[in-house]
């Protein structure tokens, strides 16, 4: 057999080897030991180098995008010396940094304003005549005048309270004053009037109120900049972890009160924060849109939701007065229109809606399916001729909660696992540079696809102790714990709270219920619509959680459907996005309620097809393995 | 008049073959079946469903009157139990090891080997012996009677999904098949059977058991569920296309309408005439969405049952 010469750099060493034999080998020979946290199966791409010259075989791996192949990047577990190579290996925070570049963690899309900028709100400083004998027409007259003439504004609103003011408040700067307006409805809705030329810029708050987490941006609406973002647990998973135990909750004596104030008081921290950290003042912010699920939106503006739980699940309301910050108790301007994003039903909410506005999904040829992954899963399918949508709670798993060792994405969260499969020893990637204290649910869908692809668990989600304690005799990662057997990811000694991170059949229960409901709602719509799941063009993944779902191990586990990954776009947190465009652009607003009018709703317990979908989905990745041929594949070897 | 051709459904999968019973002994094989249920036009049906008796390690404490008084002594010992089961024409014995509950004798490993032994000393019908369907006290006695009848392929069980390995590793190593039971769900079936397959099964060592419902309780859902099962194995869907085992005789028995016998509505009719019919019904029902291995109590209910195979099979009308 030939015998090649392979140089490797930096450093020089040069190792003479068999043809056909792995470069991780080579490496290995040389003195260069590669990580390999899959255990050399081609899973991970944490073993990248790069040939420089030479030929090797085995050069494509669905971790190398085409120009990384072209510059001559392989994986060492997989590439094989077929002459002489000179190999470059890169620092070894590169190749780590692989991991996070994999193609299905693309960052996610930017926030962007689809729409010319016409925002609701508007400011005029005027410099008004002073009465006097020959013009003696009264304040507010003056200040119609004012407005027309050289603001070119028509249909002043204002209140009693404000007319009581407006004398003084004319007067107190000789006539110069900044009037901010409301323009959302027929007229112009005086929302401020302060004497002389206000210095800051008009601000705005979109906010988007998750059943587990809420998120606000805070934007200048003179030039659409967004200004900033801040995001908190909803204060209201004190009285539940879902949209249902919320609704039980409201039920109770003064429940609505209580989640509807805890929803303000949420939103209220984060205008703080954010008006602390831009020098603002919490009264600046003069408008708001929220987008939330219908429950959400109900909670917030103290409407009851309880008829959303019970048969035949009909809401108060799908679309809402707009009402003011004084109505709510929301700490910015009293004065500030406050609007909700309307919903199509009962479950499927102003998020998606905004979130669809965001996607563009109704203006493209394209047939695309739009997914929010969440406490709950909505999922949307259409294009610019129709669009469907349903809708299935998923449980709070994947956004940290409810997990015996869950937490949310934040420093000290484990955000992905590669299993080995060689010693079933776990290499984690934690967000920040801190001791593992959890796991968030992208490092939950993490590590259930690494434990089934290496046989830690059966495809029925049950931990296999016997094959663990074969391969680690020593100090095997799966036990028997207090709640059935759990495997640990992180030894006690390593991670931030002192206890041993684990996972048990209990949480992967949980788990494989929320990819089950997901993947039944998106196989049911599929079958409702008629629209074979392989003729989707493109599937469009928003929400706050969506962006960190690692694609390739969400279709390992039976979450996405096996579709080509580069059919999988991650929008980001779509929901805000949209209500940021609403909040920027009244042409965004009037389009959002158009949208909803056109959007057909599937019930999906109006039958039991979900029911069935849902059972045949309680399996990993499912029981009709036809429909994941790609990790039939992987499984198989 | 002019000549029609009757449509033929062609179909892509068949029915996997599983062989029960020991060398030089009888042996059973069911299924293979390349069509739906007696529909002889439209494919093959090598093998005929099958009757298996219902045979306790201790006499049953809580059965019918008319069921006990019709075997008689014979449920003092499973061994004279089985041997009248199958001089009453049983193709198979299904030989429940109640004595192993915990609450009802808790009778060892050991205990159960030996009663599977004088069993097999009595008939050389093939066995289904299945333990009290308590994961631990099953795993104990399984393991004991399949390496006692290592070589004699029996079918063990009950396989569910909280505890598979260590019966199905077990009938692996001894030769045998297992028989998985699921609650009433197709794909709950399914994903059972893929689980097994997984440790390593063989496909041909596998009779599911996907729960019957009586007559009344249930049996439309159990009939709907053999119904989807058999038509996505003919379908081609090798993980659904195991012979089934029905418990008509287990389910039809436990209900008030087979054993009550005082209080009910005149209208109800003579209790062992009910009973009877209860069972049969059950049976014959199921029989026809797809089930294998019929697993009956009455002699009486296995005449009849037997009766309507034997014509179904022989392409005749139903038993006037």
């Amino acid at each position: 057999m030939k015998t090649c010469r392979v140089s490797f750099q930096p450093g020089g060493a040069v190792v003479s080897v068999s043809e056909g034999t792995l470069l991780l080998d080579a490496a290995a020979r040389a003195g260069i030991l590669l990580d390999m946290p899959c255990g050399g199966q081609g899973r991970c791409g944490r073993c990248r180098v790069k040939v420089e010259s030479g030929e090797v075989t085995g050069r494509e791996n669905i971790h190398l995008s085409q120009e990384d192949m072209a510059q001559g990047w392989v994986l060492s577990c997989t590439a094989r010396v077929v002459g002489d190579l000179a190999i470059t290996v890169p620092p070894k925070v590169e190749r780590d940094r692989a991991i996070v570049e994999l193609p299905s963690a693309r960052a996610a899309a930017q926030i962007a304003l689809h729409w010319p900028r016409y925002p609701a709100l508007r400011r005029a400083y005027l410099e008004l005549t002073p009465p006097s004998l020959e013009d003696n027409a009264p304040d507010l007259e003056r200040l119609r005048r004012g407005l027309r003439q050289e603001a070119n504004l028509e249909g002043l609103e204002l209140d009693v309270y404000q007319m009581r003011e407006l004398g003084a408040t004319l007067r107190q700067d000789n006539w110069r004053v900044s009037a901010t307006l409301d323009a959302s409805g027929p007229g112009n809705r005086l929302v401020d009037l302060r004497p002389g030329r206000i210095k800051g810029p008009l601000l705005g708050l979109a906010v988007d109120i998750g059943t587990t987490n809420v998120v606000a941006y805070l934007v200048n609406l003179d030039n659409g900049r967004l200004l900033g973002k801040a995001s908190r647990m909803n204060r209201q998973v004190s009285c539940g972890e879902d949209v249902i135990s919320r609704i039980v909750f409201s039920q109770r004596e003064g429940g609505v009160d209580t989640l509807q104030n805890l929803a303000v008081d949420t939103i209220n921290v984060l205008v703080k924060e954010l008006a602390q950290a831009h020098g603002a003042s919490p009264e600046d912010i003069g408008d708001m849109v929220m987008a939330g699920n219908t429950t959400m939106a109900h909670l917030f503006l103290g409407i009851p939701p309880r008829y959303i739980r019970e048969e035949p699940y009909v809401p108060t309301a799908t679309h809402f007065p707009v009402c003011t910050a004084r109505d709510l108790g929301l700490a910015i301007h009293p004065r500030a229109s406050v609007y909700c994003v309307p919903s199509v039903a009962a479950y499927v909410g102003g998020d998606i809606t905004a979130g669809v506005l965001a996607s563009k999904l109704y203006e493209s040829d394209t047939l695309s399916l739009f997914l929010d992954v969440g406490t709950n899963g909505e999922i949307v399918l259409g294009n610019k001729d129709f669009m469907m949508t349903d809708a299935c709670s998923a449980g709070p798993a994947l956004e940290g909660a409810g997990m015996r060792c869950g937490m949310r994405a934040m420093p000290g969260a484990i955000e992905d696992v590669r299993i080995s499969s060689l010693t079933l020893e776990p290499t984690i990637k934690v967000i920040g540079d801190v001791p593992a204290q959890g796991i968030c649910g992208s490092g939950l869908i993490s590590a259930v696809a690494e434990m089934l692809v290496t046989g830690v668990i059966s495809k029925g989600g049950k931990i296999d102790l016997d094959y663990v304690l074969s391969r680690q005799p020593e100090r095997p990662r799966a036990r028997p714990g207090e709640s059935g057997p759990e495997y640990v990811l992180v030894w006690a000694g390593e991670a931030g709270g002192g206890t041993d991170i684990t996972l048990s059949e209990v949480d992967l229960e949980n788990l494989v219920r929320v990819k089950a409901a997901i993947y039944a709602g998106i196989m049911v719509m599929a079958e409702k619509s008629g629209i074979p799941l392989d003729t989707v063009e493109r599937v469009l993944i928003g929400g706050a959680f969506g962006q960190h779902i690692n694609v390739e191990q969400a279709i390992q586990i039976g979450l996405l459907p096996d579709l080509p990954w580069d059919k999988f776009h991650f929008l980001g947190n779509t929901s805000a996005w949209g209500a940021y465009n609403i909040l920027l652009s009244k042409h965004a607003r009037s389009k959002v309620e158009e949208l909803v009018a056109g959007m057909t709703y599937v019930e999906l317990i109006a039958d039991n097809s979900f029911m069935n979908e849902f059972t045949a989905s309680l399996f990993l990745p499912h029981t009709d393995a036809d429909r994941f041929p790609s990790v039939a594949h992987l499984l198989s070897r | 008049m002019p000549k029609v051709e009757a449509p033929v459904e062609k179909w892509r999968g068949r029915v996997q073959e599983v062989r029960l019973g020991g060398d030089g002994r009888k042996q059973v094989t069911v299924g293979g079946e390349s069509t739906l249920p007696f529909l002889h036009f439209d494919g093959e049906i090598p093998h005929r469903p099958v009757i298996a008796a219902e045979v306790l390690d201790m006499p049953p404490a809580d059965w019918a009157e008319n069921v006990v008084s019709a075997w008689g002594d014979a449920l003092k010992s499973p061994a004279a139990w089985a041997k009248k089961a199958a001089q009453l024409g049983a193709d198979l014995i299904f030989l429940r090891l109640a004595s192993a509950h915990p609450e009802q004798g808790n009778t060892s490993g050991a205990q159960a080997a030996k009663t599977v032994s004088q069993v097999m000393e009595a008939t050389d019908l093939p066995l289904i012996v299945v333990g009290p369907d308590v994961a631990e006290k099953d795993n104990e006695v399984i393991v004991a009677v399949a390496e006692a009848a290592r070589g004699q392929r029996l079918a063990l069980g009950t396989v569910t999904d909280k505890n598979y390995r260590t019966i199905v590793a077990t009938a692996m190593a001894g030769g045998h098949a297992v028989v998985a039971q699921a609650p009433m769900d197709m794909n709950l079936s399914k994903q059972l059977n893929i689980l097994c397959c997984d440790v390593g099964l063989p496909k041909d060592s596998l009779v599911m058991d996907p729960t019957t419902g009586a007559l009344g309780y249930g049996m439309e859902y159990a009939l709907s569920v053999f119904e989807r099962l058999r038509l996505a194995a003919l379908q081609g869907d090798a993980m659904t296309a195991m012979p089934i085992l029905c418990h008509a005789g287990y389910e039809s028995w436990r209900q008030k309408e087979a054993k009550a016998v005082e209080g009910v509505p005149v209208s109800w009719g003579d209790q062992k005439v009910r009973s009877l019919l209860w069972e049969q019904m059950t049976a014959l029902t199921l029989l026809q969405s797809g089930a294998e291995i019929m697993v009956l109590r009455h002699p009486r209910s296995m005449d009849v049952v037997r009766g309507v195979i034997d014509r179904l099979m022989a392409r005749q009308g139903p038993v006037s």
